[in-house]
């Protein structure tokens, strides 16, 4: 496998969404080639930033009272 | 021996058990959706309770969050798009992704500037975002579903899903690094 190659499969590697067979060919390129394990190590770096920023906030304990009260009348 | 419970009762235990535990996922992405905290309120509320409605539809042991997500979308589709948001006058799917990545590879390659982002900020970008891209990265970046369920959730192929969030996750990238330039985060790549 190539760096394009490797870099066209960067997405669904980190999302591990690729076939055993293909993820071993992803991570032996990325075991050899400094550069595009880098830039997935950037990447992935960035996919884990967007999910800590977003999921500080949770439902307000109101609406939760509120559907509650709804659903099972109390 | 314990009496087993009665069936209203088990069908009341299997909805909180299984249901109402995604409250959290469900407002996260019924705000991303909607824009405004008191719609989102009113989705997810709406939601719930067509969920608890159909939860004897709903197959024990497959993925809840998924089933729900299902709903609220649908709900936001009819009810709460047309007022809400404008409908995307853009093509999407012509959008042109832009890396950061070879910017930053000399100066700050570990992407350190991203922490230095305020939470705010980062939902502001995501809501800047087309509604097609925001709703594809909020449900995987965000809420974690495998690109079969998000398909499943938004009635797209897999492969659309995949170049949706390929091209989303390029445009916040690219929307952030814009605003860390602004705030000197980091300095932008000469030339």
């Amino acid at each position: 496998m190539n760096c394009d190659e490797a870099l066209d499969h960067l997405y669904e590697f980190l999302d591990r969404e690729l076939t055993p067979e293909v993820e071993r060919e992803v991570r032996k390129h990325l075991h050899a080639c400094a550069p595009c394990a880098q830039e997935t190590d950037f990447e992935e770096t960035f996919l884990k930033f967007v999910q800590a920023r977003c999921r500080a906030h949770g439902a307000p304990p109101e609406l939760k009272r509120r559907i509650v009260r709804e659903l099972f009348g109390e | 021996m314990a009496t087993p419970a009665p069936p209203a009762d088990a069908r009341r235990a299997g909805f909180e058990h299984e249901a109402l535990v995604h409250l959290d996922a469900l407002h996260r992405v019924a705000l991303r959706l909607t824009g405004n905290a008191a719609d989102a309120d009113d989705l997810v509320q709406e939601t719930m309770l067509k969920a608890y409605r159909a939860w004897d539809s709903y197959q024990q042991g497959t993925n809840a969050k998924a089933w729900l997500l299902t709903i609220l979308r649908h709900a936001f589709i009819n009810e709460y798009r047309r007022r809400t948001r404008r409908p995307e006058t853009v093509d999407v799917e012509t959008i042109e992704p832009f890396a950061v990545f070879p910017d930053v590879q000399q100066e700050d390659p570990q992407g350190a500037f991203f922490d230095r982002i305020v939470d705010e900020q980062v939902l502001r970008a995501i809501d800047a975002l087309p509604e097609a891209f925001r709703e594809t990265l909020v449900l995987s970046d965000v809420e974690g579903l495998n690109y079969q369920d998000i398909g499943r959730i938004l009635d797209v192929p897999v492969g659309t899903v995949k170049s949706r969030l390929f091209r989303a996750r390029r445009l916040l990238q690219a929307g952030l690094y814009e605003y860390a330039v602004e705030m000197g985060y980091i300095k932008r790549k000469a030339g």
